[in-house]
Formats: structure tokens, sequence, C-alpha cells
């Protein structure tokens, strides 16, 4: 199988500046309405402390996605590369693939068709990065295959357990 | 498209083009963009941040963070996207308009540019003649806050001997808080201190909406296993990544400060050697500090006192870098409260290493004060008679227009602030307007100010115009080049001003041949070269002769004993000169307004507001804009479930908000728990029309040390970091209840 393209929030370094947000409204030529990517706040008390969460929401490219198989026309499709996308000429308007996702990913604009994010397929085609990617002031979206991901966030997990076993140690 | 004024010479751009015939992606299609250009945002922000611009047919259609500049890497906030949204807004002020309805109506009627001087110039000579100069002046302050035209409208505004506007009502308190105690203030660079750092402290800033260029930093000090310890009433994005988080009551962080003084004091965690080498006033400080214990300091701060300690011995023991923002010195008290985080960072000796330093702001966020820039130069042309006139502090505008008699000011001319959403008690504020013969607004939209107005002119967006603005956290700068030609009839701010100059008779001030670069080359002198700071060239980092990489590394400060001063000898000869809090120790006032300070006015208004930075906006600009409108929603406050529950308040209810000086409708809840019992957080910048500006409660009140209130805002001597003053915006006690 041809690597899997996909993005991955690093939710302990998202902080709510929504940079993605318009720079996905750029990128796409969007106006208010559909909303490819959203940061999501929710609150949350830590033992007693309280802290806020933040997750952006882009279209995660699911591997088995719902709204492929649940779209009647085969307008949603995934390409080899895992890259989720909508062909608007097929699309009927049924709303099937927002009843599939699990993440209310799918947007509806004006023309009453679906559109979502596309993974700047055209950029990234061209060996690119995805806008929401090259906005993040947090460094918080990665985007790459699930491979170079994963050992992403594995070097950073096993470099925070690693001082936080030197702090310890050293009290 | 651009109708180019005929006053106005049009300059080639592509000289500036880092890219001609680009293809960039925009809307799943491939377009060719005519040029390029790289450029820095100037919306007064710590990140001032490098951008790439995509042109075509001089419109911008795309903007991208320039991947080269060393600090902001490539990445923008969401506004530096949604420029494109705004300079190509339906929504723009397209030409020169002259009011046909009463004041406050918003009736208009299209002129021309000629038109437009003339009223202007007709309306300044009538006021001149019969008042005399100091009856005109400008208000201004960093909604492009770049300096370069600032400069320029000073030459102008010197020629005519107007009255002139100075302060701040943003951080002066602090600055010259800090300025009592420090001297010259530089930062040293996030590149520098998270690389070397152990803690991090960081007080009254939330970076997420003010200065988000900064996590990439903290996270690689994270990663290198320092801690995080943040000091703020609210939870902020960066409060709910920290190791330790203190919420003190909103007006109470210098008490803070004091009490984890004292700690450290009283269990010898003081850097000794330090003290003795390089500071003065140790043992009056020490006196001082010896009342807060954390016992006592709990009582005011409402921080529990193990918390206290804890941060204490942290911040003590461990290569501690501490990083303040602008929130903590919205009180009366502000001053002090900076001034006692610097005591603090000075007891541990974390000043002027490369992990450990105290950065309050870098004076190149003041750099016709502190001489790099040379204002004089422009604002003062040579061989011109240039009389001495009066001061206006900006942070007490509506006072001095109300209080001013011999002469009394009469003509106003605003740009690049917004007047009436952003100074205090906007009802007072627009009473001072009333009194205007003459208001001209130089503006993009019709604000609030523009209602107003007599003239309206359609300004430049920043994009569109020459700019200066170095940053005050970082060390690099670059210039802001025109990328395209002006949209519509707009005219930057610059051409503006010389225009008007020439026209009031002053032709030989203001050559035609100069451009927007020209003056920057005067401002900044043989000490950098601007060329290589302009576009096609990236930023440049600033001059060793401007700001040392690590300040105050030898352990020498630029006070008058050489010494970091505990105890300032500047503070109390000030003292002697002027009214205000010059204390010379960093001692905690309760803010002018607070449920301790004034318990009967909190019995009426039981709940602090603090007004964070809005968090999608800069101030009141990009409110109109639907992706920010969109993305904020309808203006709301957070409020505590404790606070809701007892006035009956559900989530997502609308409720009013009120004091002695205005009131608020439909204001939407957010039942939170962001803050604690007894303060609500709403943000500052909506605008008045649109229902949700927090300054129609906010008083008058400054911050130090100052108290040119007392003098009704009119100066005639004025040093901004010895005299500081900021509006005390967070002061303001108000009630809610449910509609």
């Amino acid at each position: 199988m041809k690597k899997q393209l996909t993005l991955y929030v690093d939710t302990n370094r998202c902080m709510n500046c929504r940079a993605c947000e318009t720079a996905c409204k750029l990128e796409n030529s969007l106006p208010a309405g559909p909303r490819y990517t959203m940061v999501t706040e929710t609150e949350m008390m830590d033992g007693e402390i309280p802290k806020c969460m933040f997750l952006p929401m882009p279209c995660l490219h699911c591997g088995d996605a719902f709204c492929v198989k649940a779209c009647p026309t085969g307008a949603v499709r995934k390409r080899a590369d895992g890259v989720v996308l909508v062909t608007k000429s097929r699309c009927i308007g049924c709303h099937e693939c927002l009843w599939a996702c699990p993440f209310g990913v799918p947007q509806f604009g004006e023309d009453g068709k679906m559109s979502k994010c596309t993974l700047c397929a055209n950029a990234i085609d061209e060996g690119g990065k995805p806008a929401c990617v090259k906005a993040c002031p947090a460094e918080a979206i990665m985007f790459g295959s699930t491979e170079e991901i994963s050992e992403i966030m594995r070097k950073r997990y096993a470099a925070a357990s690693f001082h936080k076993r030197e702090t310890v140690a050293a009290r | 498209m651009s109708q180019n004024p005929p006053f106005r010479k049009r300059e080639d751009l592509d000289k500036y083009a880092v890219a001609k015939n680009a293809p960039v992606w925009l809307g799943g299609k491939k377009v060719i963009a005519d040029r390029v250009v790289k450029t820095a945002c100037p919306h007064n922000c710590y990140d001032t941040c490098g951008q790439l611009v995509y042109v075509k047919d001089e419109r911008v259609i795309k903007i991208e963070g320039d991947p080269e500049h060393p600090i902001t890497r490539g990445h923008l906030c969401l506004k530096g996207f949604a420029n494109v949204e705004k300079i190509n807004s339906p929504d723009r002020i397209k030409y020169p308009m002259l009011r046909i309805g009463e004041r406050g109506e918003g009736k208009f009627k299209r002129i021309s540019w000629d038109e437009a001087f003339d009223y202007m110039v007709g309306n300044m000579n009538r006021i001149r003649n019969k008042y005399g100069g100091e009856a005109l002046m400008e208000y201004g302050y960093s909604g492009n806050r770049e300096h370069m035209a600032k400069a320029v409208a000073g030459r102008l505004l010197n020629l005519i001997g107007a009255t002139k506007l100075t302060g701040s009502f943003c951080l002066l308190s602090g600055a010259s808080g800090s300025y009592h105690s420090v001297g010259s203030q530089h930062t040293t660079p996030p590149e520098i201190w998270s690389e070397h750092c152990e803690l991090v402290l960081l007080v009254g800033r939330n970076p997420s909406a003010t200065n988000p260029h900064i996590y990439p930093f903290l996270y690689r000090a994270k990663e290198r296993g320092a801690k995080l310890i943040v000091v703020d009433p609210y939870v902020t994005g960066v409060a709910s990544k920290a190791d330790l988080h203190l919420r003190p009551r909103p007006g109470t962080d210098g008490a803070l400060a004091l009490g984890m003084i004292s700690w450290i004091i009283a269990n010898d965690l003081h850097d000794k050697e330090y003290i003795a080498r390089h500071t003065t006033g140790f043992e009056e400080l020490k006196e001082l500090a010896r009342q807060w214990t954390p016992d006592y300091t709990e009582q005011i701060t409402t921080v529990p006192g193990e918390q206290i300690i804890e941060a204490a011995e942290l911040y003590a023991t461990h290569v501690s870098h501490m990083e303040c923002g602008y929130g903590h010195q919205r009180y009366s008290n502000g001053h002090q409260a900076q001034r006692a985080l610097a005591c603090l960072a000075a007891v541990c000796g974390h000043i002027g290493k490369r992990g450990a330093s105290y950065n309050c702001v870098d004076s190149m966020c003041f750099p016709a004060i502190d001489g790099f820039m040379k204002t004089a130069k422009v604002a003062v042309p040579e061989g011109a008679v240039i009389k001495p006139t009066r001061m206006v502090n900006i942070a007490a505008f509506a006072t001095a227009v109300h209080k001013a008699k011999k002469p009394p000011i009469k003509g106003v001319i605003s740009y690049r602030g917004g007047l009436i959403s952003q100074q205090p008690w906007v009802d007072y504020t627009i009473e001072a307007v009333k009194k205007l013969e003459m208001f001209a607004v130089i503006e993009q939209f019709m604000t609030d100010d523009t209602d107003w107005a007599d003239l309206v002119l359609p300004a430049c967006h920043y994009l569109e115009q020459y700019g200066f603005h170095p940053s005050y956290w970082h060390h690099y700068f670059q210039t802001t080049v025109p990328v395209c030609q002006p949209y519509y009839e707009a005219v930057p701010d610059l051409e503006i001003f010389e225009e008007l100059g020439r026209r009031m008779g002053y032709e030989e001030y203001f050559p035609r041949d100069r451009t927007g670069l020209d003056y920057i080359k005067m401002l900044v002198g043989e000490d950098a070269d601007v060329d290589m700071a302009t576009s096609p060239n990236g930023p440049i980092r600033f001059s060793e002769d401007w700001c040392p990489k690590v300040p105050n590394e030898n352990g020498k400060f630029d006070t008058p004993s050489g010494k970091f001063e505990f105890y300032s000898s500047t503070m109390a000869e000030r003292g002697k000169k002027f009214k205000g809090d010059f204390n010379p120790l960093p001692n905690f006032v309760e803010p002018d307004e607070s449920v301790f300070g004034t318990p009967k006015l909190a019995k009426k208004y039981p709940l602090s507001v603090i007004s964070q930075h809005p968090a999608f906006r800069t101030h009141s600009q990009y409110c109109n804009l639907p992706w920010i409108k969109e993305i904020e929603g309808p203006t709301h406050i957070f409020m505590n479930r404790e606070d809701a529950e007892s006035r009956n308040i559900l989530d997502g209810d609308k409720v009013r908000i009120y004091n002695d000086r205005g009131e608020l409708n439909d204001i939407v809840v957010k039942v939170s728990i962001r803050v604690k019992r007894g303060v609500i957080e709403f943000s500052s910048g909506m605008w008045v029309k649109y229902g949700g500006s927090v300054n129609k409660l906010t008083g008058l009140s400054l911050g130090g040390p100052r108290d040119v209130l007392a003098e009704d805002g009119i100066m005639y001597e004025y040093h901004p970091l010895l005299d500081g003053n900021t509006t005390a915006y967070f002061n303001t006690l108000v009630q809610v209840e449910k509609m």
C-alpha cells in the first residue's frame, strides 16, 4: 500500500490562535460559512486546576473513511495516498456524508454541495505543505505519512519522559 | 481600481519584488501573481511577522509567512491572513467624504481630494487664527504602529505649533516603573533564553492573542525540561500549558511579587553576591517585603500561600527567565507592579544572563525616546523656527479636550487609532469630540470615529504604504513597503500630511521627490543599512549599538547609581516635581476601583472586569470582517458558575452590564471556569455601534507614576519613561444582571 498521508494535531501544542482557520479560508477562497477546519475549545479540571484544551478539527482523512462508504454517488473518494476528496459535479447534496462523519467535517456552502478539507492536495502533489501546517505558529499541526508522524511523536514523548526523570532525579 | 489623486506620484513597485510572475495556488486554481513582495506586519504586536505578499493587477491576492524570517519562521496569526479579506473588503472607504447630517448620524457626501484639502486648510487656518496653533492637535496611536509617517506628521504639527500628543494608554506605566529600577531596558531575544533557561515565569501576557510566535520557543524550553509558571487571573491558552498557574485577584500582581520576594529573602534564597555587587537599596526593600508573608499575601491576592511559596522557591532556585506582558500594569498601581517584578528578578540575580533575564519591553518600542530613531531630524525641519508647545497625554485625551483653556482644543486630525472605541469612558469621550470645531478622520472603514467626523479621508492599508516598526520583543527589523498601489482613492498617511503641509504654505519642508523610504533612512541614520532591510532583502538584526544581545550582561545599569535600584533615586527626584505615586519602593496600593480598595462601590458593583486583548482581533481592527466574526461569535463575557447561579444566569443567556459610567445590553454570557468568582472577562476593542465596547464602562483612572489627571492631561514637561501613564482599563467594577 502507498504511504498514507494525514494531518496530525499535537493538542498539547495548540493554543487557540486560529491562524489555521483564516489560512484555510484564504487558501480555499472561502467566504464565511463553510469551515474546513475549526478549533474547538473545551474546559476541564486537571485535578483542582482549571485548564482549557484546544482541538483543531480539519478532515482526518480517515483510513477507513465513513463518508466514502456513505456517499451514494461516489462523489467522495479516497486516493491511493489516503487523501479523501469530493468530486463536486457528482455530489447531489444529500448530506449522507455528514451523517456518517463522526467529526462533523463535511461542509455545505451556498451551492448546497459538500466541500471539505482537501489536505491542500494541489500543493502537496507539488511537494508543498497544507496551508494550516505552514500557518501554525505553535507548530502543532503536522503533515506527513502516518509513519513519519508516529516517529516524531515517539521522539517528543521520549524526550519529555527523559526530562521528567531527570528533574525528579535532581530533586 | 486605483484612482490616483492628481497630487500623488505613482511609484514603480516592481523594484520590491522578490519574484515576478509567480505561480500560487488559490481556491484550488493556479494563479500567476504579478509580483511577490516581502514585508512585515506593523500591527503593534511583539512578533512583527515577516510576510510574503502576492499581488495581481495591483490587488493583494494572498499572504504567506516568510519562511526566512528567523523568529516568525513562515507562520502568521489569523489576522495576518485575514489582511487579504481586509484590504479587499467592499466596505472600505473609497474616497474623501464630507458630513452632511448631524454629527453622529453618519451621513456624508463624496468630495474630491482637492475639496477635502480646501476644507482642512480652511478650518485649520481659521482655528489657528482665532485660538492659536495649540488649538489644533493630532490623535493617533498604534493601528499601524510604524513610526515614520508619525514623525512626518510631527513635522507639520511642529510647523503650525500644534499641541503635541504624547504618552501611551498601553504600557508606559509598566515601562516607567521598570525604568526607574533598571534604566534603559532591552529584551533577551527568545532564541537565546529558550536554549538556556530552566524556568520561564510569564506574567500578565496572553501570547495566544498577542504573541503567538513565542510558543515554539516556550515549547523548546519545555522540551529541554524547563518549567513554566504563568501569572494571570484568567485561564489563558498559555496558562493551560503551565506547570503552575497563579491566579491573583485583578490588580494584585505587585503584591504577589512582594510575597515571593519576602519568602525568598526570609528563606535565604536570594543571590547575595549579585545584590551586593549590582544593586542598591536592598535593605529598604527587605524592610518593605517583611510584612508580605505567605498568609498576608494570600489575603490580598487570593492566591493560596503554598502556591506563592512553591512559585518563589522554583523561581529562585532555577535559572529563571521572566517574560512580562502588559496586563498587570493596566491598573492605577501598574507602575509599581512592574517594578516589584523587576525587583523579584534582581533579588534572585536573574537579570543579564542568557537563561535568566528580565524581559519587560525592549527600548525599540520607543525608538523616538531612546534615540535610536533620529525623530528630530524628521520632525524638526532644518531652518525652521519651532516653538515649544504644550502636550496632551493620550491616556487623558478626553479630559484634556474637556478642560483645556488658553486655548481650548478645537481641531483634531485622527488616524491610526479608534478614538471612541479605545479611549476609556465612551460617553465622556463623545462629549469631548462634540466640542471640536473640526474632527477629521483618516480611516479604512466607517467606524465609531467616522460617525462623529466632519471629514472622512480614505486611509491606506499598511500593505499600501511605507513604514518603520522594529520589534519590541525580538531583535529583527525590516521596512514595511507598499506591495501594491493604493486601492480606490486612498492615500498613504505620510502623503496626506505632506500635501496638507504644502497647501498650508510649507512647500519647502515637504519636497515632492521624497518617498517613505527616504524618510526611514533619515530616521535610522548610519546605524543600519535600510536597503538591506527592504524587500527583496530580508529582515536584519538590530545593530548592537541599538540593543545588546543579552542586556545588562555586564551587571551595569543605566541608572544614576549604575546599579539596579530597589530604592529608586529617580522616583524620589521625580516625586518632588510632580504629583503621583512616586514611592521610591515598589509599595503595593489597591487599584482606584477594587473590591478591597473601594468596598462601598463594590457593594453596588461587585464584579471586576478584566479585558484580555481580543483573541481574534487587533483591538478594534478586523472586527467587521466576516471571517473574524464567524470565529468570534456574538459579543460575550466569561463568568464564573457561582456568580452566574447567584444571578440566575444560564450559559448563553443575555445580560445587562452596567456601572455609573454606562451600560451595555444583550451581551451573551459564557459560564466558565476561566475566571474566578468576582471576576468577569470582557474583551476590549469591540465597536460601540456594535453594542459591545467594554469602554462604555471603563473609568478615566490612570496607571502611574505621575498623576496627569490632576493636571487635566495637559503637560508642559513630560518624559515618558520617568512619568509613565497607562489607561487603568482593568480597574473597572460592574454589576451584571439577566435581561
